[in-house]
């Protein structure tokens, strides 16, 4: 076999491997399948997109393709099921949209008996509304309340303490009031303490002539001390001289 | 001639002199001892006690027990010469490690016990006092004490008689002659005050308010 053939059967079962591959991922994703329009009713269209997920039992089955307004005024909302989800959805379906508080709003599909019949595509039944911001705003509305109540009560005693306030004001910094008269006290014992200052001065001077006198004297006793030492070496000198001394004798009375 | 003279002379002064040196503790003892009665009479208790304190310190110094004992006696005896009582742990102490048998006489002497005084261990000037005590002669006690020459000896001979015996004014009154003759204050005092209640005691109340007038003036 030449060496072209070889290489134009590759780039052809290359080419084919490649078409079936997209070909089955294609039929995988359903791009082959039969998809069903249903019509949904609502009296607003708040919360509904196109692109909308449609779920049931979690999964997601479909979405919404359209939304338009009727004569009458309501909204119709064009929901689109591919043939393999079509089992879910009866005539006893019940459609919701369901707004939570976190997270994307979504259509849920409620079946109770699967072995009903499928819904009519010209049927158009009601999208029920679950609003979980609204319950949640409902539920939390009497404690805002409350805390409304609250702030108030609070406002009304920061008055009462701006009225007393003033009061204290008043007394305590008014002409009259205590901390003048603190003022005046403590200005009055500053002055004392002023004028003891020299007293202190001199007591201070005082205690260390004292302290140093204090030296001397225990100089001046030692010197006594060593006169008296010498005087008595003196007197036991004359006393052994004169040798008329007895010997002390410690008597009882 | 007259060198030889003076020669002599400064022989026979040297011959007069001689060396005898007696202990320092003996003497300081001695001193404060004498210190010690005189201020502790006078009332001076401020500064009789470190007087006694000297004299202990320095008979500690000489070891010497005996005198040790003595001087708390001397003590215990002074506190009774102004009628006042003393507390004996000190010299039991001291006599348990070297007892003494005219310490003992003259303890008991001082306590009361009469018939435990052995006589002859007994300084000789209360011989014939302590026969009287013995006998509780009320009638020779004023006759005895006033016989006692040295005034101490007196004054503790009266203390001894009113403390164990019963008494009149004139033992008291010879307490207080006595005191004032030698100006000792506080047996002075104790006599007088012990004479003001002799008298309250027997009704005799101008006496004692007289007394009383004679404290107040003596106090200032």
């Amino acid at each position: 076999m030449k060496r072209e053939v070889k290489v134009g059967l590759f780039i052809v079962c290359t080419a084919i491997i490649i078409c079936v591959a997209l070909l089955y991922l294609a039929n995988e994703k359903g791009f082959f399948a039969r998809n069903y329009t249903f019509t949904l009713s609502s009296q607003s269209g708040d919360g509904f997109t196109e692109g909308m997920p449609v779920e049931f039992s979690g999964f997601t089955i479909g979405k919404v393709q359209k939304l338009e307004l009727n004569d009458k005024g309501l909204v119709l909302i064009k929901i689109k099921i591919p043939q393999k989800h079509l089992k879910w959805i009866k005539i006893d379906s019940t459609f919701t949209l369901y707004r939570p508080l976190i997270g994307a709003a979504r259509i849920i599909v409620t079946t109770d008996n699967l072995k009903s019949a499928a819904l009519p595509e010209d049927k158009i039944p009601e999208v029920q509304i679950v609003n979980d911001i609204n319950d949640s705003i409902e539920k939390v509305q009497p404690l805002l309340d409350k805390v409304t109540q609250i702030a108030e009560n609070l406002e009304r005693v920061s008055s009462k303490i701006d009225v007393m306030a003033g009061k204290a004001d008043v007394h305590v910094f008014g002409s009259e009031g205590t901390m003048p008269q603190v003022n005046k006290i403590l200005k009055d014992v500053n002055g004392k303490l002023e004028r003891l200052n020299p007293t202190v001065d001199n007591v201070n001077k005082i205690s260390t002539e004292a302290s140093e006198g204090l030296k001397d004297i225990g100089i001046l006793r030692s010197n006594v001390d060593d006169t008296l030492n010498a005087v008595e070496d003196v007197a036991k000198g004359v006393d052994s001289i004169i040798s008329r001394k007895k010997e002390p004798e410690i008597k009882l009375p | 001639m007259k060198k030889y003279l003076i020669l002599v002379l400064m022989v026979f002064i040297c011959a007069c002199g001689s060396r005898q040196q007696f202990p320092d503790w003996k003497e300081t003892a001695f001193r404060n001892f004498e210190n010690y009665k005189k201020n502790f009479l006078n009332d001076r208790e401020g500064v009789s006690e470190p007087h006694f304190v000297k004299v202990k310190q320095a008979l500690s110094d000489g070891n010497d027990l005996n005198l040790l004992a003595k001087i708390y006696l001397t003590k215990y005896a002074l506190h009774t010469a102004v009628l006042e009582d003393f507390d004996d742990s000190e010299f039991v102490r001291i006599n348990k490690l070297e007892p003494g048998k005219s310490n003992i006489a003259y303890f008991n002497f001082l306590k009361g016990n009469f018939t435990a005084v052995e006589d002859n261990f007994l300084p000789s000037i209360y011989s014939s006092f302590v026969k009287i005590a013995r006998n509780k002669d009320t009638t020779k006690a004023f006759a005895e004490v006033n016989s006692i020459d040295d005034p101490l000896s007196r004054l503790i001979a009266c203390g001894i008689w009113i403390k164990h015996f019963s008494y009149d004014e004139n033992i008291l009154q010879l307490a207080i002659n006595t005191s004032a003759e030698n100006g000792w204050k506080r047996p002075l005092w104790a006599y007088l005050i012990k004479l003001q209640k002799y008298y309250l005691d027997h009704g005799e109340t101008a006496k004692a308010q007289n007394i009383n007038k004679r404290l107040d003036v003596l106090k200032n």
